[in-house]
């Protein structure tokens, strides 16, 4: 006669089981609240820092410069490649225990969200000024430039923000080499404009006077230094 | 005043006093006991009669809830309909009201849309952009809001909310979330705020108080990524790349739980928002925070027995 077919349920189960297993295990060991109000995740952010410091030996000083509390807007040279804003963030996030949250991440998966989730944020001055009227320290980079003692323009645009904001501007300086691991990330003193101006003209001179701030601690940092002397006094130029 | 929002804001506005008489307009009846409320069930393309609702009461404060979100409870077609005949009924009955000072309308973060390079975290500021119709239908009702208040000259208060969870809202957010296998994007996995359905109410309460004229987002502070949602709700998590989503969206539907566009696009390109001025106009703080609507929605009862009931002499 009629024979009653069963759906493996056990078999089944046991497959749901073991997939399931593959699966969570990964997530599991993760913390299900590490994510700020901006997409941080200061869990990754730990969790790369010993993929970070492989890379970068980043030295950081200036840092009493920077507001305990309430935020600021940092602004860096950056050399082509060299990921200047995203180490510099790493550190100073590191040395000042905040969140440093840089300016420049692409918004295209998988990169964007990566970045997002270690503290990136899109180069929109709306996003700054967000961020920015939130209490948070941000950094945006200078233009690219080929060499690593050129400090490049600042986009008034992103200074802008900062301005409407009504807070304080840093300037900070970073070398690194291609060759080693040394880094250098060095907070200079508050940036403050000249004159007051109601217009947009208190962006565009802020602009200027970060960018010349820069260079000046550039500057500062002195020549490269590779112990043979005759070739440090070719880099000189 | 049918759906659970609804009910939520009347039953609080009942609970204000300077709330004088309450009239509500729904497709549902109420779903709590409202004592004073006087309340018209009526279809959205009734809409004759709902002016002549609106207009014999001639209210000082109108609030409009009537938004479908499309596969809460009803499909993309039939939820943009009926939100458009309830928004051309009330908001055109409330520039027939003489008394009327003040107007606030539901709306939502999807009306700043995900295009590419639009802000993580958008105010209120941020132009709106929207990329899905749900978002698209929020923006008309916004749009249309603010026609009637230039027109007539009141307040129009609109409450951009986050995806609205809670006990008994209809949300295919929250229903894909507690399915028992979840799909989530492996490259994105974006983080996402909400909100949960009583402090909604409480926000509107507190718009209609105040006289809300600007837009606000409604937002539980924090914020969750799909993965960390699924893990909280011990839930098995599926990772998608891509194409695959069609497929899930379908297999999703299937269960039972349709997957509208406007929750995928919040799966792969995350939906924050700033909620920090609802703070400083309204002084309304959620009292959950995101990760805490994740877990209440994880923690409600799949079936909720009621038990027997006794008879009474």
């Amino acid at each position: 006669m009629a024979e009653i077919l069963q759906f493996p349920r056990r078999a089944a189960g046991k497959a749901v089981t073991a997939a399931n297993t593959v699966l969570t295990e990964p997530l599991r060991h993760w913390p299900t609240h590490s994510v700020d109000d901006f997409g941080r995740d200061p869990h990754l952010v730990q969790a790369l820092s010993p993929l970070a410091h492989l890379r970068w030996d980043v030295s950081v000083s200036g840092t009493q410069h920077l507001p305990v509390k309430g935020g600021a807007l940092l602004v860096c040279n950056t050399r082509r490649w060299a990921l200047s804003n995203i180490y510099a963030a790493l550190a100073l996030s590191e040395a000042t225990g905040r969140p440093v949250r840089f300016v420049g991440r692409p918004d295209f998966a998988p990169i964007g969200p990566l970045l997002r989730r270690i503290g990136g944020l899109l180069a929109r001055p709306d996003e700054v000024l967000g961020a920015l009227r939130n209490h948070e320290l941000v950094l945006v980079s200078c233009a690219m430039s080929n060499h690593s003692r050129h400090a490049g323009e600042v986009d008034h645009s992103l200074i802008g923000a900062a301005v409407v904001a009504g807070v304080p501007v840093f300037p900070v300086a970073t070398m690194s080499s291609a060759m080693s691991r040394t880094a250098r990330a060095e907070v200079g003193p508050q940036v403050r404009p000249r004159r007051k101006r109601k217009g947009p003209l208190a962006e565009v001179e802020l602009a200027e006077q970060v960018q010349h701030h820069v260079q000046r601690m550039l500057d500062g940092f002195g020549g490269l230094q590779t112990g043979v002397a005759p070739l440090d006094w070719l880099a000189e130029g | 005043m049918g759906g659970e929002l609804g009910s939520l804001v009347a039953a609080q506005l009942e609970a204000e006093p300077w709330v004088g008489a309450l009239v509500g307009v729904d497709v549902d009846p109420p779903r709590r006991r409202l004592r004073t409320a006087e309340f018209h069930l009526l279809q959205p393309s009734q809409r004759e009669r709902i002016v002549e609702v609106v207009t014999n009461f001639n209210p000082h404060v109108l609030i409009n809830l009537s938004v479908w979100e499309p596969d809460a409870r009803t499909g993309l077609a039939h939820a943009r309909q009926f939100t458009a005949d309830a928004t051309t009924a009330i908001v055109g009955a409330a520039a027939e009201c003489p008394a009327l000072e003040s107007m606030v309308v539901r709306s939502g973060i999807e009306v700043y849309g995900r295009a590419r390079n639009t802000p993580t975290r958008p105010t209120e500021l941020t132009s709106i952009d929207p990329t899905t119709e749900y978002g698209r239908m929020l923006a008309n009702i916004e749009r249309s809001a603010r026609e009637v208040g230039k027109r007539v000259g009141i307040a129009v208060g609109k409450l951009r909310l986050a995806p609205v969870l809670g006990k008994h809202v209809p949300s295919p957010l929250g229903r894909l979330l507690r399915q028992p296998v979840v799909p989530y994007s492996l490259f994105a996995d974006s983080p996402f705020a909400v909100v949960e359905d009583g402090d909604a109410a409480r926000a509107f309460v507190a718009a209609a108080a105040n006289r809300l004229d600007q837009p606000l987002n409604i937002v539980a502070p924090g914020a969750i990524t799909a993965s960390q949602a699924i893990v909280r709700g011990k839930r098995m998590p599926m990772p998608l790349v891509g194409p695959e989503w069609a497929i899930a969206r379908q297999l999703s539907h299937l269960a039972g739980a349709p997957i509208p566009e406007h929750v995928v696009e919040l799966m792969h390109r995350g939906r924050l928002a700033d909620g920090s001025r609802a703070r400083e106009v309204l002084g309304f703080q959620p009292r959950l925070t995101t990760p805490e609507v994740i877990d209440h929605l994880y923690a409600w009862e799949s079936v909720v027995r009621v038990g027997r009931i006794r008879e009474v002499a």
